[in-house]
């Protein structure tokens, strides 16, 4: 995902009159991509996908399996079941960042699509907060109060540690919610992994 | 030694340090840093379960020692190994038997699985209100993820935790990291307790609470 779009979203439902629907209340904001079964959704799937959202019940494998298939890949992706009964299961231990219950609506299926960029984003900040952190140490190595006082690039580095610190610390009360906590955990895995098996 | 009454709500420390300090505001953070044998992980229990303290409901995770050497370092102090007031996330990788109080996880490298058997445990305590979290320790947990990682999962963690107004205090061995990580790695918490040893003395320092001094304060065993 690039600052300048939305973000792509990938929508799996063998019902293409949902996955119409759902393209209607999303394509305004973010790309979009189909798919009407589990095999398809993995043939879609690429790390420009960044949120699935994907129907429990599918012919085929089902929403379940494609979702296990997608972590064993290590797709760095958030996964949303969408189901028509509330999951009396666990959706965290399963693996899915959250879930939609069917019927939807517009603002709903918008505020969870949205909820789940901002958890990779605080998954992003929390990466970039540490490395600030990291050149602000070198910086000071060896140096004085006064001569970091008068280094530029040290205190335009602190105000954007400061920046990020108010960010970070406005995303903490959301963390107390399970499911928001284990998928940013799980959007810090899948990022190190990609990039390890970039490498 | 502790003076002055310990506030309501607050988590009481009792003779736990060599301080000024009765107790610690919920939400805060704490990093215990000292050498190899320095008495580090005794002082994370003290400061789990200070003796003559009601007692709060404990979570240990734990990359370093398995459950079951946590459990006998709780037991010995008199703390009753009961699910419904004391569990362990292990995360050692170390088999063992199938039990209540304790959830495992494979490895310490999954942090997400760490991080899913953090939120059973409190779960299944009821999600109480109050709750003293240890973590032993950053320096194994450094062995099988990068310092980006690590970094990451403990902000993450310790910030999870102070929105729920829980105490969280992790332990570190700074000589077995380079310096540039421990001060980076320092800046998540809200206070550090520093343990040295000089001339066969154990000493101790505490930074960051503003009302006590940084000074470095016998500690004898």
């Amino acid at each position: 995902m690039t600052a300048s779009e939305g973000g792509t979203v990938l929508i799996v439902d063998d019902d293409r009159e949902v996955v119409r629907t759902y393209r209607r209340y999303l394509d305004e904001t973010y790309t979009i991509r189909e798919a009407y079964g589990g095999e398809a959704a993995l043939d879609e799937l690429d790390d420009d996908v960044d949120v699935v959202l994907l129907d429990r019940l599918m012919p085929g494998p089902s929403g379940r399996e494609v979702l296990d298939r997608i972590r064993e890949d290590g797709y760095d992706v958030r996964v949303a079941m969408v189901t028509a009964i509330d999951p009396d299961f666990d959706i965290v231990d399963m693996g899915f960042d959250d879930y939609v219950t069917k019927p939807t609506t517009r603002d709903e299926l918008r505020r969870t699509v949205a909820s789940l960029l901002e958890l990779d984003q605080h998954a992003v900040d929390v990466r970039q907060y540490h490395s600030l952190l990291v050149k602000a140490a070198a910086l000071r190595e060896g140096k004085s109060t006064y001569e970091l006082d008068e280094n530029r690039a040290y205190t335009d580095l602190e105000s954007r540690i400061s920046d990020l610190e108010a960010t970070l610390d406005d995303e903490a009360e959301r963390l107390v919610d399970d499911s928001r906590f284990v998928a940013t955990l799980r959007a810090i895995d899948t990022a190190a992994k990609r990039e390890d098996a970039d490498g | 030694m502790a003076e002055g009454d310990a506030r309501a709500d607050c988590y009481p420390l009792a003779d736990a340090l060599p301080v000024d300090l009765a107790d610690l505001d919920p939400g805060t953070n704490v990093l215990v840093s000292g050498p190899s044998m320095s008495g580090k992980r005794q002082l994370v229990f003290d400061l789990l379960a200070p003796t003559g303290v009601t007692a709060d409901p404990v979570i240990v995770m734990t990359t370093d020692d398995p459950a079951s050497r946590i459990r006998t370092g709780f037991e010995d102090r008199g703390v009753r190994f009961d699910p419904t007031t004391f569990r362990v996330v292990d995360a050692t990788g170390a088999p063992g038997d199938s039990e209540p109080a304790v959830h495992r996880v494979s490895s310490p490298a999954d942090l997400t699985r760490t991080g899913v058997a953090f939120t059973q445990a409190v779960d299944e305590m009821g999600t109480p209100d109050r709750l003293r979290l240890g973590f032993v320790s950053i320096s194994t947990l450094l062995q099988y993820v990068d310092a980006e990682r690590a970094f990451s999962f403990l902000h993450v963690l310790s910030r999870r935790t102070s929105a729920a107004g829980y105490l969280g205090v992790y332990s570190i061995d700074p000589t077995t990291h380079e310096d540039r990580f421990v001060n980076v790695v320092t800046s998540i918490f809200d206070a550090a307790i520093e343990i040295r040893e000089r001339d066969g003395d154990r000493e101790l320092r505490v930074r960051g609470p503003s009302d006590v001094p940084p000074e470095w304060t016998p500690f004898p065993y």
